[in-house]
């Protein structure tokens, strides 16, 4: 089934709401990708210290327990976080068919976000952190981030409410999930932290949480995307609504359970981890569903993935999820889990989780969206295959050197009678693998964020036709004609 | 649709978190019985039994350090992992009291840092492996002094002087991570009811 062509007042509609996005989506965009470099460098120097012990010995701020935590925090908060907001608020505008009639107090809510994001990695690299992965902040830094995240999803929700069309579209659906579950989880577990009555409690409440916001924000927001993207650059409608339903609703009603069996043999009762267990196996049906169900859709026209920049990250970036599913499935058994458990292996799910599907997706997305709110095309769509084939490099050491460094490790770690430090030796080429991977990533965003920052300053390209992989820009006016499939 | 996005997220959040959360913060002492034949405390956990030195001061130096991310708390049963059979990790192995950790061994702290990854090696009792205060400077401020295979870094900021020639002098920081490390026991005796599920 295909798309009927829009009329020329939907076209001047879509370009309405796409007008009045421009300035709070590009600010949030622009922001996130600056922390996304910041993480990723980051995220280069602290497996560099953790590949070279002896490395910058004298100086406190370059400890790996200092920036392994800032990393995860710019990456989670400033990128994430950020990133997913701007296409939460676009998407939603387009979907309900609503204009954003607020842009100045998102712009601002979005300035005191980052203030908070700045506290939150700031505070945790000069020694004031909690040990607590991405909970690590003094107390007085979530309030700052709370208020402002309420700030910005105040004018969402009203969008919905009000939406042009009375059926709900699937990816609205993600969307409204991801906006509400968010605050919850986070206000939840630093609430119950910074209360400090149940210790054990608060380390199961930090690892619920970790869980959580993949399942929770990281994952509806690429399905969201996906569930838009595809459909939009296939020309074709979903192929089963009731089986992406089946998927949103399994996750939601599993994904909460998820994140103790982190603590496998830990100081709780042996039913949590169990059932934290049993959740994460059955959110493998879901989004096997949801893989399947995208799939379907670009059957027979998998050929405009070569050309068409936003399918290519969107589809890299669920084959990563359902990656991210199963490995996630596979470490919640008792079977791999036990060894797995405080491994290389934890990094890399959630490098995965917070990179793989997660990014990639998004910047789908934002390749798709900035063209459309800055009226003009990306500058170069070489600079854009570098960027995913060097982000798709880095994902792939990364994922492999964390999962069998992890095997390595663990392995190790269950012989109890070879000293401590054999675990450490086994596992270091892996962790050298880890470095090389960030090093990748980084050069990778660093063409993003030059080109994000061409069209920031309105140095786009002026054409009728998109940037697209593999042609001459402007030479064809779309991905599907390139790709021979109109 | 918002309702029931509420719902299906309300349940876990009420039974996994707040009502375990609930009765832990209100979990009592377990008085031991004559059987358990404990002498100088009456219940698990004993508070006063609990103690990081002066302050809880080192236990924030350890969190700010980020220690954590690489040093686990928390011991195993056997059905999960082999951490009580190496040296030092469960306790009081010599009187065949070596044991995996319970809830009740971090009653004084406000939150248990139970570890994120096990790159270097569980502390959970470290004051039982590394016997005097000397030698655990010398692991913070030059651990491949002591074991060359050893992937922890030198924490030398900590330390005023830190050289095998001139010794080493630590900062006060460094003398209350040290007070929280040595007091880092969690052999505290479980009550028979406990083990036995009771």
């Amino acid at each position: 089934m295909t798309f009927e062509q829009p009329t020329p007042e939907e076209m001047s509609e879509r370009a309405a709401i796409d007008r009045s996005a421009r300035f709070p989506v590009l600010f949030f965009f622009t922001s996130a990708a600056a922390w996304l470099l910041v993480a990723t460098l980051l995220g280069f120097f602290s497996s560099l210290k953790l590949c070279v012990p002896g490395l910058w010995d004298n100086c406190q701020f370059m400890g790996y327990g200092r920036l392994f935590p800032a990393h995860m925090n710019a990456l989670v908060y400033g990128w994430a976080m950020q990133a997913g907001l701007g296409v939460v608020l676009w998407l939603m505008a387009r979907l309900s068919r609503n204009k954003i009639e607020h842009p100045v107090a998102l712009i601002v809510a979005g300035a005191l976000w980052n203030a908070g994001v700045t506290f939150a990695v700031i505070t945790v690299w000069f020694g004031y952190g909690n040990s607590l992965l991405l909970l690590d902040f003094p107390a007085w830094v979530w309030p700052i981030l709370a208020i402002s995240y309420a700030l910005i999803v105040v004018w969402i929700l009203p969008m919905f409410r009000s939406r042009g069309d009375s059926l709900i579209y699937i990816s609205e659906m993600f969307v409204l999930g991801a906006v509400i579950w968010f605050p919850w989880i986070f206000v939840t577990a630093n609430l119950l932290i910074n209360k400090g009555t149940a210790p054990v409690m608060a380390a199961g409440v930090n690892a619920w949480f970790i869980t959580n916001l993949s399942y929770f924000w990281m994952a509806p927001i690429a399905l969201a995307i996906a569930y838009y993207i595809v459909p939009k650059i296939s020309g074709r409608a979903v192929f089963s609504y009731p089986l992406a339903q089946v998927s949103f609703w399994l996750l939601a009603a599993l994904a909460g359970w998820t994140g103790f069996a982190r603590f496998m043999g830990g100081p709780f009762p042996a039913w949590m981890s169990a059932v934290s267990g049993a959740a994460a196996i059955f959110i493998l049906l879901a989004i096997l569903i949801t893989v399947v169900n995208l799939l379907m859709t670009l059957k027979g026209a998998t050929k405009i993935w070569e050309f068409s920049p936003s399918l290519r990250f969107t589809v890299f970036g669920m084959l990563m999820l359902a990656v991210y599913a199963l490995l996630s499935a596979m470490s919640s058994t008792f079977l791999f889990g036990k060894n797995l458990q405080f491994s290389h292996f934890v990094v890399g799910l959630d490098t995965l989780a917070f990179y793989g599907f997660f990014s990639m997706t998004v910047f789908g997305a934002i390749y798709f969206i900035v063209p459309r709110i800055t009226g003009s095309e990306w500058p170069s769509g070489k600079r854009i295959r570098t960027h995913f084939w060097f982000s798709v490099y880095g994902i792939i050491t990364l994922v492999i050197c964390m999962l069998v460094g992890g095997i390595a490790q663990g392995g190790s770690l269950a012989q109890w009678d070879q000293t401590f430090s054999t675990s450490f030796v086994t596992s270091s080429a892996y962790v050298a693998g880890r470095c090389i991977a960030w090093a990748l990533i980084s050069f990778s965003n660093l063409m993003f964020l030059y080109q994000l920052a061409l069209m920031f300053i309105g140095k786009g390209r002026k054409s009728a036709g998109p940037t697209l992989i593999h042609v001459e820009p402007g030479k064809v006016e779309s991905a599907k004609a390139a790709a021979g499939l109109n | 649709m918002l309702g029931a996005l509420g719902l299906v997220f309300a349940l876990p959040w009420l039974f996994l978190i707040v009502i375990p959360f609930i009765q832990m913060s209100n979990a009592e002492p377990i008085p031991y019985t004559e059987a358990d034949g404990v002498e100088g405390s009456t219940a698990y956990p004993d508070k006063a039994l609990q103690r990081y030195g002066a302050s809880d001061y080192g236990r924030q130096i350890y969190a700010a350090e980020g220690c954590a991310y690489c040093h686990t708390q928390m011991i195993r049963p056997t059905y999960a992992g082999p951490d009580m059979w190496r040296p030092g990790w469960g306790g009081r192995e010599k009187e065949g009291l070596a044991r995996a950790t319970h809830p009740g061994d971090y009653a004084t702290e406000k939150v248990a840092l139970l570890g994120y990854q096990r790159i270097g090696q569980d502390l959970s009792n470290v004051g039982h492996r590394i016997k005097s205060r000397e030698l655990m400077h010398q692991h913070l401020a030059d651990p491949k002094g002591l074991d060359p295979n050893s992937g922890m870094p030198a924490y030398k900021h900590l330390y005023k002087k830190s050289s095998v020639r001139e010794g080493y002098v630590p900062t006060g920081k460094a003398e209350a991570l040290v007070d929280y490390l040595m007091s880092l026991k969690k052999d505290q005796q479980i009550p028979g009811a406990i083990a036995s599920g009771s």
